[in-house]
């Protein structure tokens, strides 16, 4: 089983590579499954056949974390685990994997990088800083990944208790308040940066932008985005500045 | 600076790709981010500077949102090349708003071809059922390299609209002083976009109070640097 972990881990990156609304992630793990089924084909083809068709059929998670699900789901079958409790714990996985990654890496490790970053080109370290960013959030995501595959196989259907024991949901409110608090110190950086960049005309407007848009997106809810609030109100000011001008 | 040579144009073309085949495919690893694409676009075309700049905005931009699953979400990468090299040789300050507007029209329409992109993902697999009903590992494969295949022929499409876009439009970019407050606007929307997102996000609880801390802070050396 462990012959094909390599080639499965790398699968991993491109589990979402063929994401649709009928299996979401589904065919993609079961792309990266087919490595480490290959021992189960000598061993038991029948079981071997039917574990290929269970690993491509529907699945969603954080992709970084689908290397949990996919250990656990192969080593279950290695385990000749019923198929039906094979089909339950996968449909098991989806939303505590989904949530834990969701909350971890989008809503705590990724803006806390960009923050990081925003910060570092602030101060004038300029691409480098983001170089630096990305080594350091790419080195978390694969040290992630290696150990969700490993804690995967390492579990099979214990899986679920062994993810509530780990780092990972104790580490997920410190990863949020690293990332509320880079975010909140780079904010002000930033704008300080862009009204040194900007002629002291356009201060005023700059910083009265802020409020006004805040409130209108929040007035007008989520249908409206704040991107698409953003593109409206600056596509009006360059009409405007177009008439003007 | 409308790109001269056919290696910068292959440069940013290449760039653009793999920008927005990073969003989803592979390998996420935060370079479809508006900060990262522009950084890239602007040391393809010699001003890293630039690129920092108008990917800053867009960043600001897209760190409220999260790309969740399912949901719909911008794809800002492609379009941040096209808004980095629409600002080039541009006095920053009257064509950072234009480029921003163009950068975001673009992630917009990023964000609809990632639908049609699904939906396509979606019919190969009805197409390719017995295959995967047999457990086909090489129906599988096909499936999987079909969908990576239709997303870099997106990302690179959408790239070659967003640099055919901002060649044409480049060298009629307005020049006037009014176009100074477009670039305000477009900043303060940016960090009212952030400012929302972050706020959403730590809700009521001790996140709140780490932004309230983390913003004191960033106030606080906003003034001493």
């Amino acid at each position: 089983m462990t012959s094909g972990l390599l080639r499965a881990f790398f699968r991993l990156w491109a589990v979402q590579g063929s994401w649709n609304y009928e299996r979401m992630t589904g065919v993609g793990l079961g792309f990266a499954a087919e490595p480490l089924l290959e021992d189960l084909k000598s061993a038991d083809p029948t079981r071997h056949a039917e574990a290929a068709v269970r690993s491509a059929e529907y699945f969603n998670s954080h992709p970084y974390l689908a290397g949990v699900a996919l250990g656990a789901l192969v080593r279950a079958e290695y385990d000749q685990v019923p198929g039906a409790q094979i089909a339950r714990l996968r449909s098991a996985l989806t939303s505590p994997l989904g949530a834990l990654g969701d909350q971890f890496f989008w809503a705590g490790l990724a803006p806390a990088t960009i923050a990081a970053a925003i910060v570092g080109v602030v101060a004038g370290k300029g691409v480098w800083a983001l170089l630096v960013a990305l080594l350091l959030y790419n080195a978390v995501r694969i040290g992630t990944g290696i150990w969700a595959l490993r804690t995967g196989l390492a579990s099979g259907t214990r899986v679920g208790a062994t993810l509530g024991k780990s780092w990972l949901p104790r580490t997920v409110p410190l990863v949020g308040y690293l990332a509320a608090a880079l975010v909140g110190v780079a904010l002000p950086l930033a704008v300080d940066w862009f009204l040194d960049r900007q002629s002291p005309n356009g201060h005023l407007l700059l910083i009265g932008t802020i409020p006004v848009v805040l409130v209108a997106v929040w007035i007008l809810g989520p249908r409206v985005t704040s991107a698409r609030f953003g593109l409206a109100a600056i596509g009006f000011a360059a009409l405007i500045a177009w008439g003007l001008s | 600076m409308i790109p001269s040579s056919a290696g910068t144009v292959a440069g940013l073309l290449l760039w653009g790709t793999v920008v927005g085949v990073d969003l989803v495919s592979f390998p996420q690893g935060l370079l479809s981010r508006p900060l990262v694409a522009g950084a890239g676009a602007g040391l393809i075309l010699g001003d890293a500077a630039l690129g920092l700049q108008v990917g800053l905005v867009l960043e600001l931009f897209a760190l409220d949102v999260l790309p969740v699953g399912a949901a719909r979400y911008p794809d800002y990468g492609p379009g941040v090349v096209g808004a980095v090299l629409l600002a080039s040789g541009h006095d920053m300050e009257h064509s950072l708003g234009l480029a921003t507007l163009f950068g975001l029209g673009f992630s917009m329409l990023g964000g609809w071809s990632l639908q049609l992109l699904r939906q396509a993902n979606g019919r190969t697999i009805q197409r390719y059922a017995a295959g995967l009903a047999a457990g086909d590992a090489a129906t599988v494969a096909a499936i999987q390299y079909r969908g990576l295949a239709r997303d870099s022929l997106r990302s690179l499409l959408l790239t070659a609209g967003a640099i055919g876009a901002a060649a044409f439009l480049q060298p009629r970019l307005p020049e006037s002083e009014r176009f100074v407050l477009v670039s305000a606007v477009a900043i303060g929307s940016g960090v009212a976009a952030a400012l929302g997102g972050a706020l959403r996000n730590a809700g009521h609880g001790a996140r709140l109070r780490w932004l309230g801390a983390g913003a004191g802070v960033g106030l606080l050396l906003a003034v001493l640097w």
